[in-house]
Protein backbone atom coordinates (compact mmCIF):
# COMPACT_ATOMS: atom_id res chain seq x y z
CA UNK A 1 0.00 0.00 0.00
CA UNK A 2 1.48 3.43 -0.65
CA UNK A 3 2.11 6.10 1.34
CA UNK A 4 -0.82 7.98 0.34
CA UNK A 5 -3.35 4.97 0.62
CA UNK A 6 -1.85 4.73 4.22
CA UNK A 7 -2.87 8.21 4.66
CA UNK A 8 -6.79 7.42 3.77
CA UNK A 9 -6.53 4.20 5.37
CA UNK A 10 -5.37 5.98 8.27
CA UNK A 11 -7.53 9.13 8.36
CA UNK A 12 -11.02 6.59 7.71
CA UNK A 13 -9.92 5.08 10.69
CA UNK A 14 -10.10 7.81 12.45
CA UNK A 15 -13.58 8.71 11.07
CA UNK A 16 -14.50 5.07 12.30
CA UNK A 17 -13.68 6.35 15.77
CA UNK A 18 -15.67 9.38 15.44
CA UNK A 19 -12.66 12.06 14.60
CA UNK A 20 -14.40 14.80 12.98
CA UNK A 21 -11.13 16.37 11.74
CA UNK A 22 -9.83 13.56 10.32
CA UNK A 23 -13.39 13.69 7.62
CA UNK A 24 -12.88 16.90 7.26
CA UNK A 25 -9.11 16.14 5.88
CA UNK A 26 -10.82 13.47 3.64
CA UNK A 27 -13.36 16.06 2.35
CA UNK A 28 -10.85 18.49 1.78
CA UNK A 29 -8.82 16.25 -0.36
CA UNK A 30 -11.60 14.96 -2.06
CA UNK A 31 -14.03 17.42 -2.96
CA UNK A 32 -13.03 18.51 -6.11
CA UNK A 33 -12.77 15.35 -7.54
CA UNK A 34 -16.32 14.08 -6.54
CA UNK A 35 -18.15 17.26 -7.46
CA UNK A 36 -16.33 16.99 -10.83
CA UNK A 37 -17.94 13.89 -11.42
CA UNK A 38 -21.44 14.65 -10.18
CA UNK A 39 -21.33 17.85 -12.35
CA UNK A 40 -20.30 15.75 -15.24
CA UNK A 41 -23.32 13.02 -14.13
CA UNK A 42 -26.08 15.20 -13.20
CA UNK A 43 -24.73 18.52 -15.54
CA UNK A 44 -26.35 20.80 -13.01
CA UNK A 45 -23.89 22.88 -10.88
CA UNK A 46 -26.47 23.16 -7.72
CA UNK A 47 -27.45 19.71 -7.81
CA UNK A 48 -24.01 18.24 -8.05
CA UNK A 49 -23.35 20.53 -4.98
CA UNK A 50 -26.33 18.35 -3.20
CA UNK A 51 -24.93 15.11 -4.65
CA UNK A 52 -21.03 15.49 -3.40
CA UNK A 53 -22.56 16.82 0.00
CA UNK A 54 -24.73 13.84 0.54
CA UNK A 55 -21.78 11.06 -0.56
CA UNK A 56 -19.68 12.44 1.64
CA UNK A 57 -22.34 12.41 4.62
CA UNK A 58 -22.77 8.49 2.87
CA UNK A 59 -19.54 8.13 3.38
CA UNK A 60 -19.58 8.93 7.47
CA UNK A 61 -22.53 6.89 8.10
CA UNK A 62 -20.56 4.00 6.14
CA UNK A 63 -17.56 4.56 8.41
CA UNK A 64 -17.80 1.55 9.86
CA UNK A 65 -18.19 -0.52 6.87
CA UNK A 66 -14.85 0.74 5.47
CA UNK A 67 -12.32 -2.23 5.55
CA UNK A 68 -8.72 -0.70 5.38
CA UNK A 69 -7.61 -3.26 2.76
CA UNK A 70 -9.85 -1.36 -0.26
CA UNK A 71 -8.71 2.01 -1.29
CA UNK A 72 -10.26 4.64 0.35
CA UNK A 73 -10.73 6.77 -3.18
CA UNK A 74 -12.44 3.47 -5.13
CA UNK A 75 -14.71 2.80 -2.05
CA UNK A 76 -15.71 6.67 -2.25
CA UNK A 77 -15.87 7.12 -6.40
CA UNK A 78 -18.53 3.80 -6.19
CA UNK A 79 -20.87 5.12 -3.62
CA UNK A 80 -20.43 8.65 -5.29
CA UNK A 81 -21.50 7.11 -9.18
CA UNK A 82 -23.89 4.91 -7.61
CA UNK A 83 -25.64 8.07 -5.74
CA UNK A 84 -25.43 9.80 -8.70
CA UNK A 85 -26.90 6.80 -11.16
CA UNK A 86 -29.86 6.88 -8.57
CA UNK A 87 -30.78 10.21 -8.99
CA UNK A 88 -30.45 10.45 -12.82
CA UNK A 89 -33.39 7.32 -12.39
CA UNK A 90 -35.09 8.85 -9.66
CA UNK A 91 -35.56 12.26 -12.90
CA UNK A 92 -36.39 9.75 -15.42
CA UNK A 93 -39.29 8.46 -12.75
CA UNK A 94 -40.21 12.14 -11.74
CA UNK A 95 -39.51 14.35 -14.50
CA UNK A 96 -39.06 17.93 -13.21
CA UNK A 97 -41.61 20.64 -13.57
CA UNK A 98 -40.62 23.36 -16.25
CA UNK A 99 -39.81 26.43 -13.96
CA UNK A 100 -40.90 28.53 -17.26
CA UNK A 101 -44.60 26.83 -16.97
CA UNK A 102 -46.84 30.23 -16.36
CA UNK A 103 -48.46 30.93 -13.59
CA UNK A 104 -52.37 29.59 -13.38
CA UNK A 105 -53.77 32.77 -12.45
CA UNK A 106 -51.13 35.62 -14.05
CA UNK A 107 -50.02 33.43 -17.40
CA UNK A 108 -47.72 36.64 -17.59
CA UNK A 109 -45.67 35.14 -14.76
CA UNK A 110 -43.68 32.24 -14.79
CA UNK A 111 -45.36 29.55 -12.00
CA UNK A 112 -42.40 29.52 -10.01
CA UNK A 113 -40.19 32.40 -8.92
CA UNK A 114 -36.99 31.38 -6.89
CA UNK A 115 -34.44 33.62 -5.45
CA UNK A 116 -30.84 32.35 -6.40
CA UNK A 117 -28.93 32.62 -3.18
CA UNK A 118 -25.39 31.55 -4.63
CA UNK A 119 -23.11 34.37 -5.76
CA UNK A 120 -21.39 31.87 -8.38
CA UNK A 121 -22.60 32.04 -11.93
CA UNK A 122 -24.73 29.64 -13.00
CA UNK A 123 -22.90 26.10 -14.83
CA UNK A 124 -23.40 27.21 -18.12
CA UNK A 125 -20.81 30.02 -18.21
CA UNK A 126 -18.38 27.57 -16.71
CA UNK A 127 -18.08 26.25 -19.81
CA UNK A 128 -17.11 29.80 -21.83
CA UNK A 129 -16.14 30.02 -25.81
CA UNK A 130 -17.39 27.34 -28.47
CA UNK A 131 -14.58 24.89 -27.97
CA UNK A 132 -15.48 24.18 -24.51
CA UNK A 133 -19.32 23.79 -24.98
CA UNK A 134 -18.39 21.44 -27.67
CA UNK A 135 -15.79 19.42 -25.92
CA UNK A 136 -18.53 19.24 -22.68
CA UNK A 137 -21.01 18.39 -25.45
CA UNK A 138 -19.56 15.72 -26.95
CA UNK A 139 -18.69 14.22 -23.31
CA UNK A 140 -22.10 14.62 -22.06
CA UNK A 141 -23.58 12.43 -25.07
CA UNK A 142 -21.43 9.70 -24.20
CA UNK A 143 -23.74 6.93 -22.32
CA UNK A 144 -23.16 7.22 -18.77
CA UNK A 145 -20.39 4.40 -17.95
CA UNK A 146 -17.77 5.43 -21.06
CA UNK A 147 -18.30 9.37 -19.59
CA UNK A 148 -17.87 8.29 -15.92
CA UNK A 149 -15.24 5.47 -17.44
CA UNK A 150 -13.34 8.83 -19.02
CA UNK A 151 -14.16 11.39 -16.11
CA UNK A 152 -12.07 8.92 -13.72
CA UNK A 153 -9.69 8.06 -15.92
CA UNK A 154 -8.35 11.80 -15.82
CA UNK A 155 -8.16 11.45 -11.67
CA UNK A 156 -3.98 11.16 -11.15
CA UNK A 157 -6.03 8.76 -8.18
CA UNK A 158 -7.28 6.28 -10.06
CA UNK A 159 -5.59 3.23 -11.85
CA UNK A 160 -7.48 1.67 -14.36
CA UNK A 161 -7.96 -1.78 -11.65
CA UNK A 162 -9.52 0.69 -9.30
CA UNK A 163 -11.79 2.31 -12.54
CA UNK A 164 -12.90 -0.98 -13.36
CA UNK A 165 -13.93 -1.52 -9.28
CA UNK A 166 -15.91 1.34 -9.82
CA UNK A 167 -17.52 0.64 -13.01
CA UNK A 168 -18.01 -2.78 -12.08
CA UNK A 169 -16.44 -4.31 -14.98
CA UNK A 170 -13.18 -6.58 -16.02
CA UNK A 171 -10.55 -4.16 -16.31
CA UNK A 172 -10.33 -5.02 -20.34
CA UNK A 173 -14.21 -4.24 -20.37
CA UNK A 174 -12.71 -0.65 -19.06
CA UNK A 175 -10.08 0.03 -21.15
CA UNK A 176 -12.79 -1.24 -24.26
CA UNK A 177 -15.15 1.57 -22.56
CA UNK A 178 -12.30 4.35 -22.71
CA UNK A 179 -10.81 3.79 -26.38
CA UNK A 180 -14.81 3.81 -27.45
CA UNK A 181 -15.55 7.08 -25.76
CA UNK A 182 -12.04 8.31 -26.98
CA UNK A 183 -13.10 7.27 -30.57
CA UNK A 184 -16.44 9.02 -30.22
CA UNK A 185 -15.06 12.08 -28.59
CA UNK A 186 -12.25 12.20 -31.24
CA UNK A 187 -14.91 11.70 -34.27
CA UNK A 188 -16.77 14.62 -32.78
CA UNK A 189 -14.20 17.22 -31.88
CA UNK A 190 -11.97 16.57 -35.36
CA UNK A 191 -12.57 20.11 -36.43
CA UNK A 192 -10.27 20.99 -33.48
CA UNK A 193 -8.11 18.37 -33.40
CA UNK A 194 -4.39 18.97 -35.55
CA UNK A 195 -5.44 22.20 -36.26
CA UNK A 196 -4.01 24.25 -33.39
CA UNK A 197 -6.32 26.87 -33.36
CA UNK A 198 -7.23 26.48 -29.76
CA UNK A 199 -3.26 26.78 -28.65
CA UNK A 200 -3.25 29.84 -29.64
CA UNK A 201 -5.48 31.22 -26.51
CA UNK A 202 -4.21 28.15 -24.23
CA UNK A 203 -4.29 29.47 -21.01
CA UNK B 1 -7.06 0.38 -30.35
CA UNK B 2 -4.11 -1.48 -32.14
CA UNK B 3 -2.19 -4.83 -31.51
CA UNK B 4 1.04 -3.45 -30.66
CA UNK B 5 2.23 -3.49 -27.29
CA UNK B 6 4.46 -0.43 -26.88
CA UNK B 7 1.80 1.55 -28.73
CA UNK B 8 -0.72 0.48 -26.72
CA UNK B 9 1.42 1.02 -23.04
CA UNK B 10 2.09 4.96 -24.41
CA UNK B 11 -1.83 5.57 -25.46
CA UNK B 12 -2.92 4.01 -22.03
CA UNK B 13 0.12 6.02 -20.19
CA UNK B 14 -1.22 8.88 -21.83
CA UNK B 15 -4.96 8.96 -21.36
CA UNK B 16 -4.32 8.80 -17.29
CA UNK B 17 -1.99 11.77 -17.36
CA UNK B 18 0.89 13.94 -18.58
CA UNK B 19 4.20 11.61 -19.76
CA UNK B 20 7.01 12.29 -17.09
CA UNK B 21 9.95 13.61 -19.00
CA UNK B 22 11.52 9.96 -19.12
CA UNK B 23 8.39 8.44 -20.79
CA UNK B 24 8.47 11.39 -22.84
CA UNK B 25 12.14 10.62 -24.05
CA UNK B 26 11.24 6.76 -24.37
CA UNK B 27 8.14 7.54 -26.54
CA UNK B 28 10.10 9.56 -29.05
CA UNK B 29 12.84 6.83 -29.33
CA UNK B 30 9.89 4.09 -29.75
CA UNK B 31 7.99 6.78 -32.33
CA UNK B 32 11.70 6.87 -34.45
CA UNK B 33 11.24 3.19 -34.82
CA UNK B 34 7.52 3.12 -35.51
CA UNK B 35 6.86 6.32 -37.43
CA UNK B 36 3.43 5.09 -38.96
CA UNK B 37 2.23 5.15 -35.10
CA UNK B 38 3.02 9.05 -34.77
CA UNK B 39 -0.35 10.40 -36.21
CA UNK B 40 -2.35 8.32 -33.82
CA UNK B 41 -0.50 8.94 -30.97
CA UNK B 42 -0.59 12.66 -31.79
CA UNK B 43 -4.05 12.91 -32.00
CA UNK B 44 -4.54 11.16 -28.40
CA UNK B 45 -2.13 14.05 -26.97
CA UNK B 46 -4.43 16.93 -28.56
CA UNK B 47 -7.28 14.94 -27.40
CA UNK B 48 -5.89 14.85 -23.76
CA UNK B 49 -5.01 18.69 -23.88
CA UNK B 50 -8.85 19.11 -24.96
CA UNK B 51 -10.05 17.44 -22.00
CA UNK B 52 -8.03 19.04 -19.43
CA UNK B 53 -9.04 22.40 -20.52
CA UNK B 54 -12.50 21.56 -19.30
CA UNK B 55 -13.21 23.76 -16.39
CA UNK B 56 -13.40 21.91 -12.62
CA UNK B 57 -16.68 22.12 -11.03
CA UNK B 58 -17.15 25.10 -8.81
CA UNK B 59 -16.73 23.84 -5.43
CA UNK B 60 -18.05 26.65 -2.71
CA UNK B 61 -14.78 27.23 -0.22
CA UNK B 62 -17.81 26.69 2.82
CA UNK B 63 -18.58 23.16 1.10
CA UNK B 64 -16.53 21.12 3.98
CA UNK B 65 -18.39 23.12 7.08
CA UNK B 66 -21.47 22.30 5.62
CA UNK B 67 -20.92 18.84 4.54
CA UNK B 68 -19.50 18.83 8.57
CA UNK B 69 -22.88 20.25 9.35
CA UNK B 70 -24.69 17.80 7.40
CA UNK B 71 -23.26 15.14 9.40
CA UNK B 72 -24.45 16.61 12.77
CA UNK B 73 -27.68 16.94 11.65
CA UNK B 74 -27.66 13.41 10.22
CA UNK B 75 -26.59 12.23 13.38
CA UNK B 76 -29.15 13.90 15.63
CA UNK B 77 -31.76 13.13 13.76
CA UNK B 78 -31.00 9.32 14.18
CA UNK B 79 -30.44 9.28 17.55
CA UNK B 80 -34.15 10.92 18.39
CA UNK B 81 -35.26 8.47 15.38
CA UNK B 82 -33.70 4.78 15.08
CA UNK B 83 -34.36 4.26 11.51
CA UNK B 84 -35.84 1.11 10.82
CA UNK B 85 -34.62 0.63 7.97
CA UNK B 86 -31.11 0.61 9.36
CA UNK B 87 -29.93 -3.19 11.33
CA UNK B 88 -27.65 -0.73 14.12
CA UNK B 89 -30.60 0.33 16.37
CA UNK B 90 -31.06 -3.71 16.54
CA UNK B 91 -29.40 -5.14 19.64
CA UNK B 92 -26.90 -7.90 19.04
CA UNK B 93 -28.75 -10.93 21.05
CA UNK B 94 -31.90 -9.89 18.73
CA UNK B 95 -30.90 -12.57 16.03
CA UNK B 96 -30.31 -15.37 18.02
CA UNK B 97 -33.45 -14.58 19.87
CA UNK B 98 -35.26 -14.55 16.29
CA UNK B 99 -34.16 -17.20 15.61
CA UNK B 100 -35.14 -19.74 19.15
CA UNK B 101 -38.62 -17.94 19.04
CA UNK B 102 -38.85 -19.23 15.59
CA UNK B 103 -37.23 -22.81 16.23
CA UNK B 104 -40.12 -22.86 19.19
CA UNK B 105 -42.90 -22.08 17.59
CA UNK B 106 -41.84 -24.44 14.38
CA UNK B 107 -41.75 -26.94 17.45
CA UNK B 108 -45.28 -25.76 18.97
CA UNK B 109 -47.02 -26.16 15.49
CA UNK B 110 -45.41 -29.40 14.66
CA UNK B 111 -46.59 -31.04 18.16
CA UNK B 112 -50.44 -29.40 17.72
CA UNK B 113 -50.36 -30.97 14.46
CA UNK B 114 -49.34 -34.44 15.76
CA UNK B 115 -51.96 -34.31 18.36
CA UNK B 116 -54.31 -33.00 16.46
CA UNK B 117 -54.09 -35.97 13.92
CA UNK B 118 -54.28 -38.58 16.56
CA UNK B 119 -57.14 -37.02 18.39
CA UNK B 120 -58.89 -37.55 15.10
CA UNK B 121 -57.83 -41.37 14.74
CA UNK B 122 -59.33 -41.99 18.27
CA UNK B 123 -62.55 -40.34 16.90
CA UNK B 124 -62.19 -42.32 13.90
CA UNK B 125 -61.93 -45.46 16.13
CA UNK B 126 -64.91 -44.94 18.18
CA UNK B 127 -67.16 -43.82 15.39
CA UNK B 128 -66.02 -47.27 13.75
CA UNK B 129 -66.81 -49.21 16.67
CA UNK B 130 -70.22 -47.06 17.16
CA UNK B 131 -71.41 -48.39 13.89
CA UNK B 132 -70.17 -51.78 14.01
CA UNK B 133 -73.62 -52.23 16.73
CA UNK B 134 -75.83 -54.02 14.37
CA UNK B 135 -78.92 -53.46 16.29
CA UNK B 136 -79.86 -51.55 19.90
CA UNK B 137 -82.55 -52.87 22.06
CA UNK B 138 -85.93 -51.16 21.74
CA UNK B 139 -86.95 -48.88 24.34
CA UNK B 140 -89.95 -50.83 25.33
CA UNK B 141 -87.87 -52.73 27.52
CA UNK B 142 -86.95 -49.74 29.69
CA UNK B 143 -91.29 -49.15 30.36
CA UNK B 144 -91.14 -50.92 34.11
CA UNK B 145 -87.17 -50.23 34.92
CA UNK B 146 -87.99 -48.14 37.88
CA UNK B 147 -89.80 -51.06 39.50
CA UNK B 148 -87.46 -53.34 38.61
CA UNK B 149 -84.99 -51.34 40.17
CA UNK B 150 -87.11 -50.71 43.19
CA UNK B 151 -87.57 -54.69 44.12
CA UNK B 152 -85.40 -55.88 46.90
CA UNK B 153 -82.03 -57.82 45.78
CA UNK B 154 -83.12 -61.44 44.47
CA UNK B 155 -80.71 -64.44 45.43
CA UNK B 156 -78.12 -64.97 42.77
CA UNK B 157 -79.88 -67.38 39.53
CA UNK B 158 -79.03 -70.70 39.44
CA UNK B 159 -76.58 -70.91 36.95
CA UNK B 160 -77.03 -75.42 36.73
CA UNK B 161 -80.76 -74.70 35.84
CA UNK B 162 -79.88 -72.26 33.41
CA UNK B 163 -77.36 -74.08 31.66
CA UNK B 164 -79.88 -77.13 31.75
CA UNK B 165 -82.69 -74.91 30.25
CA UNK B 166 -80.52 -73.68 27.21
Amino acid sequence: MSAELEADAALMLRVKQGDSHAFAELVDKYKQPVMNLAFRMLRDATEAEDMAQNVFVQIYKSAHRYEVSSKFSTWLFTIARNLCLNEIRRRSRHPAESLDAPHPDQPDQPKHQFEDPKTPSPPASLLQGELLEKIDQALSELPENQRTALILCRQDELSYEAIAEVLGCSLSATKSLIHRGRETLKEKLKPYLRTGQWRSDKS
Amino acid sequence: MTNDPGENHFRELSWRRKLTDAEEAELRAWLAAHPEARADLETETELNDLMDRLPQAPVPSNFTARVLQAVDREEARASRHPKLGSWRWIPRWFPRAAFAAVLLSAGLVSFHQVRGAVRRAELARSVAAVSDVSSLPSPEILSNFDAIYALKPTPPPDEELLALLK
